[in-house]
């Protein structure tokens, strides 16, 4: 922290200053109040991980290992054998687009915006958000990852203020992860669901990219903090597990990044889904959370922004401990009261939830939380079998379920470690790493 | 269930003709024509266990509907000794990507070309060898009762492998 003070300025957001944008509307959950550091993507946690600066053994998780489940395999960039195999990785070595000089003239901003989501939703996605640029949005610097993002029309010497004048819009495409299948966190069926869906948004993104360029305007990617634009757009709000919250899917939906762009389009206005009210008394993800890595208390003002914030550290450092068995926890995500199949009745509860005044909420929340422990109770623990995989068998034991199937598998050709009871998957005890991240 | 009266009708979207029939100025932009220039990955050398040949047809059918497919039919090849099966995936589509040459249009094919990519990275990672290509794609669908390419379905890469599989139908060799 020392040296930051020696280091010339870094782009920031400052509300005294930047008047003309004015303080950012990010909904309930997350307040600009402060000066805002625009954090370089070089600062985020995945560069972080993958230049060791937290540690070897997330080093070698990242850059090392090879996933054991074949699936997992061609999923994920951490895990992969051979990286042709990796469904983003290879889009990345496809050739870029070049932006139409003919531009398609847009008369009606309000119908670009309706075309857009349209376009959105047909190419895969699941909800697709547009809202307002806004310096405090913006990553600063200018470094781009391996990941095949492409710049077009920019370049890193402009700041974040004048990146918002000349591109006022960011879109967002997320993709939401199969109910049932991510039952089976802390399994590969759960992976399989979640990392899909990260190169699934990966793809939409690219190609409402490549398309904003054929209209003949700007789409700039890796500029943007995917969850500040989801706010903004009104996809759904930040919730104490640190995931946007949707009104359709909860917290099951895959942000990879936002597409910044001058297309003339209409924002959008952040949502009130009662997330606020609910994540101040519920605290099932903090509770829940192998890693302790949720807090149990309130907000933090942390870089001039209040909201829940997570010790992210401690979240990776799970994954080199399990990497064999699983590679992504979401514990917190299946947890998460909001995240139930997209049916009449979670609208139902919803809806209930958001037409009752503020004051008068904690009720309502406190009603639909005992709802939530009665019916889905506190920890997931679903057994869910797809494909060959089967949940309810002890991670790292080797056996066929599969009904049917005379294949020899060797001679642990058994179910081994299966639960007592059909129906519970292998997941407790969930708190079992806990106390290795309590007593660093 | 579908109600008798109609939905709510569309509002008017003066760009969409656009997005389904006009090519784009380059061809890049267009990810499926883009993706020609990516190279296959490697099959894996060590083979994974794999279950018997009708439960891996279910898995293989079952993994291309996850990704993305509509239907999945695998054909025993009549000719080929070397990659015996093929697996046809068909995905739903509102255009007839033939004859739509825009974003949209193509847009049935790029995610064809999804559930391709991925069911050929598996079957490799299995340790098993797969290639895909367009190659006979609509004969083999036919034969395989997925469908006819047309507006209302479109025909994915066909994939051709080892892998040990149950095929739903045999092609004659002399077809």
């Amino acid at each position: 922290m020392a040296a930051e003070s020696e280091a010339p300025p870094r782009a920031h957001f400052d509300p005294t200053r930047d008047t003309e944008f004015g303080v950012p509307d990010l909904g309930r959950t997350v307040r600009v109040v402060g000066t805002v550091i625009n954090v370089d993507r070089e600062e985020t946690p995945h560069p972080k991980v993958r230049r060791g600066e937290v540690g070897k053994a997330l080093f070698n998780y990242t850059r090392n290992s090879v996933a054991v489940d074949p699936l997992g395999r061609t999923n994920s960039p951490f895990r992969s054998r051979d990286a042709g195999n990796f469904f983003t990785t290879a889009l990345g070595q496809a050739p870029n687009g070049t932006m139409n000089p003919v531009r398609t003239p847009v008369d009606d901003p309000a119908a670009m915006t309706r075309h857009i989501k349209r376009v959105g939703r047909y190419l895969g996605a699941d909800i697709v958000g547009i809202g307002k640029a806004h310096p405090a949005l913006l990553y600063g610097g200018g470094s781009l990852d391996d990941g095949g993002y492409t710049l077009a029309g920019a370049t890193d010497a402009e700041s974040p203020q004048e990146l918002c004048r000349k591109y006022p819009y960011v879109i967002v495409t997320p993709v939401a992860w199969d109910y049932a299948l991510a039952q089976a966190h802390r399994h590969h069926i759960g992976d399989a669901a979640y990392d899909t869906t990260l190169m699934q948004t990966i793809l939409v993104l690219t190609a409402l990219e490549r398309y904003i360029k054929e209209l003949g305007y700007s789409a700039l990617r890796g500029r943007v903090n995917p969850q500040a634009a989801a706010l903004a757009a009104g996809v759904g709000e930040l919730g104490r597990n640190g995931l946007i919250i949707t009104a359709q899917f909860g917290a099951r939906i895959h942000l990879n990044d936002a597409i910044l762009t001058d297309l003339p389009l209409e924002a959008g206005k952040p949502v009130d889904l009662g997330v606020e009210d609910f994540c101040k008394i519920c605290r099932k993800c903090a509770e829940t959370c192998p890693t302790n890595s949720i807090t149990f208390e309130g907000k933090q003002v942390f870089n001039g922004i209040e909201k829940y914030k997570i010790k992210w550290e401690t979240c990776y450092k799970l994954r080199p401990l399990v990497a064999d068995y699983w590679n992504v926890c979401l514990t917190c995500s299946t947890v998460c009261p909001y995240t139930k199949p997209n049916v009449w009745w979670r609208t139902l509860a919803l809806r209930t939830l958001t037409t009752t005044p503020i004051r008068l909420r904690p009720i309502v929340v406190r009603g639909l939380k005992w709802i939530d422990d009665r019916f889905w109770g506190k920890t997931p623990s679903r057994r869910v079998r797809w494909l060959g995989y089967d949940s309810g068998i002890k991670p790292g034991v080797k056996a066929c379920t599969v009904a049917g199937c005379s294949a020899q598998h060797g001679d642990s050709n058994r179910p081994v470690g299966l639960s007592p009871s059909a129906n519970v998957g292998y997941y407790a005890p969930l708190k079992e790493n806990t106390n290795r991240f309590a007593k660093r | 269930m579908r109600f008798p009266w109609p939905s709510r009708r569309r509002e008017h979207d003066p760009y969409w003709e656009r997005f389904i029939h006009r090519a784009p100025a380059d061809p890049n932009n267009l990810i499926t024509h883009a993706f020609k220039a990516v190279k296959p990955g490697g099959v894996n050398p060590v083979r994974g266990e794999i279950h018997s040949p009708d439960v891996m047809t279910s898995h293989v059918k079952e993994l291309g509907r996850f990704f993305g497919a509509d239907q999945v039919a695998v054909v025993q090849l009549g000719h080929s000794s070397e990659l015996p099966f093929a697996i046809v995936c068909g995905l739903r589509s509102e255009y007839d990507t033939r004859t739509t040459p825009g974003v949209g249009g193509q847009a049935p094919a790029l995610k064809g070309l999804f559930v391709s990519f991925n069911l050929v990275a598996y079957i490799k990672e299995l340790g098993y060898r797969a290639s895909r290509s367009m190659d006979d794609a609509e004969r083999l669908a036919v034969i395989g009762s997925v469908g006819r390419q047309g507006p209302e379905l479109h025909i994915a890469e066909v994939i051709r492998t080892d892998l040990p599989l149950q095929p739903d139908i045999q092609e004659q060799a002399s077809v």
